[in-house]
């Protein structure tokens, strides 16, 4: 008999997953949604482990909020699997799932208070007044509203009627959390406060919880994960840092931060962004098999150093001319104008804004104006004053080559 | 609230003259239509004295149109409620094929003569219909009895309670469905503890219109019910009766009792719409 239990467990505990890893709460794969012609959900797969909270971030139309509805039941995927704690939920009706959704505009009841809106699920679970009570005062403890109880969600606040709604999904103890844009409709301080709040309470709760969201703060300090998602498709997952950082993608780092991206030249694994460099490496008579590539670097990332001068080791871009200056308080946002470059002339950049400021010059038109934006610390800016029309050298103290080459 | 403090007029602006000329416009054009008509009712119905009036009202006949108009009309009401409700919950969820088909011929008995659905009431029950036909051998009969006249109200005031639920299903927000069902609510709860308590006001506005016009209802009635006095005479049949007999006191006398349900039952549903509708 003991040795029957021993076996079973030994089975139970041994699914795919390396020990090492976390256990995974909410597993999406493939999924995949049409509506009519138009296809709003491309293969789209992700996880979240136990505990964790992952931020699915994307601009209006990129399918975000289709998936939050998709894993809470409201709507069936053409394709692809969801499981909830390895359990194959798809099939699932929405009140079969156990999940909590905390909606855009929270969508409390409006003839119920707010104790009975907290206490709804409960009721219709057939768990008995008393209980329920405790529970409910409970939940409002936890959200710091004993006194609204017998209000009215009309009656109270934007920033109150979200932690109703919050407490109202955690009441029958979801398995996951899905927050639809549940920020968006705060005001900038309640928001920022609310979302400490849910930081600092999600690790108590100990529920995995989806945020969906367009706002690249709320993802940056919501998400242990940030999962991205462009026209549908997911372009990359990863912790805040990572996504940051090391952008797979010109949306992700464009849709993440502010993000410089110009063209440059890639020739025998060498990147150069003065392509007589490129021209003089052993394969040099290979002119034509000179490989154009991107490279990105953050406003953060860009050295400005007195015209001419400063240290070899940084890749250099050349002298610019600074069009403005812009104070912030902590920084100083420079927009700075790179020489006109062609392809085959100083620099590889053709990568040519075509309007405003930035078209085209009439005389050359593969030539143009590249424009980048710089971010200076405050000490930096002291160190070396800047005004309009100054002419100053730039340098890079980081960049990437991005991998995916879109046009 | 805002608007009332925003059209007083202000010291030293110039008087606002739309608002009195519309008032007077509205009040003009009602006179000869509606409230001189109304006025006539209650003249020529107490012309010989409140008395002679109690008198006309408690005949037997007349008090019994008046009942069975009472009965039938919240029979009809009940029917429609539900009726309104189901139709009004799926027509305005669902989107199906030939929804936008179903939608007009909800709304074609508005536009029907009523007498014209009294008489398509009895090409179907009457002895020779389709339906009246598999009644005859069954000893019951729908024609001519309380349940025609019920069935003709039905007919008659069905796209009112439809027509006032719909908008309402329409303009609820589909997030509290789905909120609902997120928290483990079966569709029946969802309605009954969300949409329902949501609807409240459209529910009864519904319900009120649909008995103020059942209750007036004529057209129709005439051609089912058979208009045998103490059986099926609803009060507007009663009161034509005693027209086409000459009383015109005992027909007034009736006219005003319904003149003033309907002005309570539209009381109602002003008050019901600005203290439910919030």
């Amino acid at each position: 008999m003991a040795q029957v239990m021993f076996d079973r467990r030994i089975q139970t505990e041994t699914p795919a997953e390396p020990a090492a890893e976390k256990k995974i709460a909410l597993a999406v794969q493939g999924l995949s949604k049409w509506f009519g012609a138009d296809q709003i959900l491309d293969d789209v797969s992700f996880s979240i482990a136990e505990g964790e909270s992952l931020v699915l971030l994307g601009p209006s139309g990129s399918g975000k909020s289709t998936t939050l509805r998709l894993i809470a039941g409201l709507d069936t995927p053409d394709s692809g699997e969801i499981y909830l704690h390895g359990r194959h939920v798809e099939h699932l009706r929405a009140r079969e799932r156990n999940v909590g959704v905390i909606f855009q505009q929270y969508a409390l009841f409006p003839r119920m208070t707010v104790a009975d809106n907290i206490g709804f699920g409960l009721r219709i679970r057939g768990v008995k007044r008393k209980a329920r009570k405790a529970k409910v005062e409970e939940l409002l403890s936890l959200i710091g509203m004993n006194d609204h109880r017998d209000k009215y969600p009309s009656h109270i606040s934007g920033g109150q009627q979200q932690r109703v709604a919050i407490a109202r999904a955690l009441a029958y103890e979801p398995e996951l959390l899905l927050f639809d844009e549940s920020f968006s409709a705060l005001d900038p301080q309640t928001r920022v406060a609310l979302r400490r709040e849910i930081r600092n309470l999600l690790p108590k709760l100990k529920i995995p919880a989806l945020f969906i969201t367009h706002d690249q703060d709320e993802a940056m300090e919501l998400g242990d994960q940030i999962a991205i998602l462009n026209k549908g498709r997911l372009e990359q997952v990863g912790t805040p840092q990572e996504v940051y950082n090391e952008p797979q993608t010109e949306f992700v780092a464009s849709f993440l931060g502010s993000a410089n991206v110009i063209e440059v030249c890639k020739n025998d694994g060498i990147v150069a962004l003065d392509c007589r460099q490129c021209a003089e490496s052993p394969r040099a008579h290979l002119w034509d098999a000179l490989e154009r590539t991107r490279i990105l670097f953050r406003p953060e990332d860009v050295i400005l150093g007195p015209a001419p001068g400063l240290a070899e080791e940084h890749p250099h871009l050349g002298q610019g001319v600074v069009l403005d200056v812009s104070f912030t308080g902590a920084a100083e946002v420079l927009r700075v104008k790179l020489p006109r470059m062609t392809r085959f002339g100083y620099s590889a950049v053709v990568d040519c804004p075509l309007i405003g400021e930035n078209a085209p010059a009439q005389a050359n038109d593969q030539a143009c104006d590249l424009i980048i934006k710089v971010l200076r610390t405050k000490w930096d800016a002291q160190a070396l004053p800047l005004r309009r029309d100054d002419k100053v050298g730039v340098w890079l103290r980081d960049h990437r080559i991005l991998s995916a080459y879109e046009n | 609230m805002g608007t009332a403090t925003h059209n007083r007029i202000l010291p030293g602006r110039r008087a606002d003259v739309v608002r009195p000329l519309g008032i007077s416009f509205i009040l003009m054009a009602m006179m000869p239509l509606v409230l001189l008509p109304l006025a006539s009712i209650f003249f020529y119905g107490f012309s010989k004295g409140p008395v002679h009036f109690w008198q006309a009202l408690v005949t037997p006949a007349a008090w019994f149109s008046l009942k069975l108009s009472l009965i039938t009309s919240s029979i009809a009401t009940s029917c429609n409620v539900v009726f309104g409700l189901i139709a009004a919950y799926v027509m305005s969820k669902y989107d199906f094929k030939g929804s936008s088909a179903l939608m007009i011929l909800i709304s074609l008995p508005t536009a029907i003569p009523t007498a014209v659905a009294g008489v398509a009431l009895l090409l179907v029950w009457g002895r020779s219909g389709m339906l009246g036909g598999l009644l005859e051998y069954t000893d019951y009969q729908v024609m001519f009895t309380t349940a025609a006249i019920i069935l003709a109200n039905i007919f008659v005031t069905f796209p009112l309670a439809f027509g006032v639920m719909k908008p309402a299903f329409d303009n609820l927000d589909r997030s509290f469905e789905d909120a609902a069902e997120t928290m483990g609510a079966t569709r029946w709860q969802t309605f009954r503890f969300v949409v329902l308590p949501s609807l409240r006001g459209a529910i009864i506005t519904g319900a009120l219109l649909t008995f103020a016009r059942s209750i007036g209802e004529f057209g129709s009635t005439i051609m089912v019910s058979g208009n045998k006095a103490m059986k099926t005479q609803t009060a507007p049949l009663y009161i034509y009766a005693k027209f086409n007999e000459g009383d015109v006191e005992g027909a007034n006398a009736i006219a005003a009792v319904l003149a003033i349900l309907s002005f309570a039952i539209f009381s109602l549903i002003i008050f019901t719409q600005k203290r439910l509708e919030k």
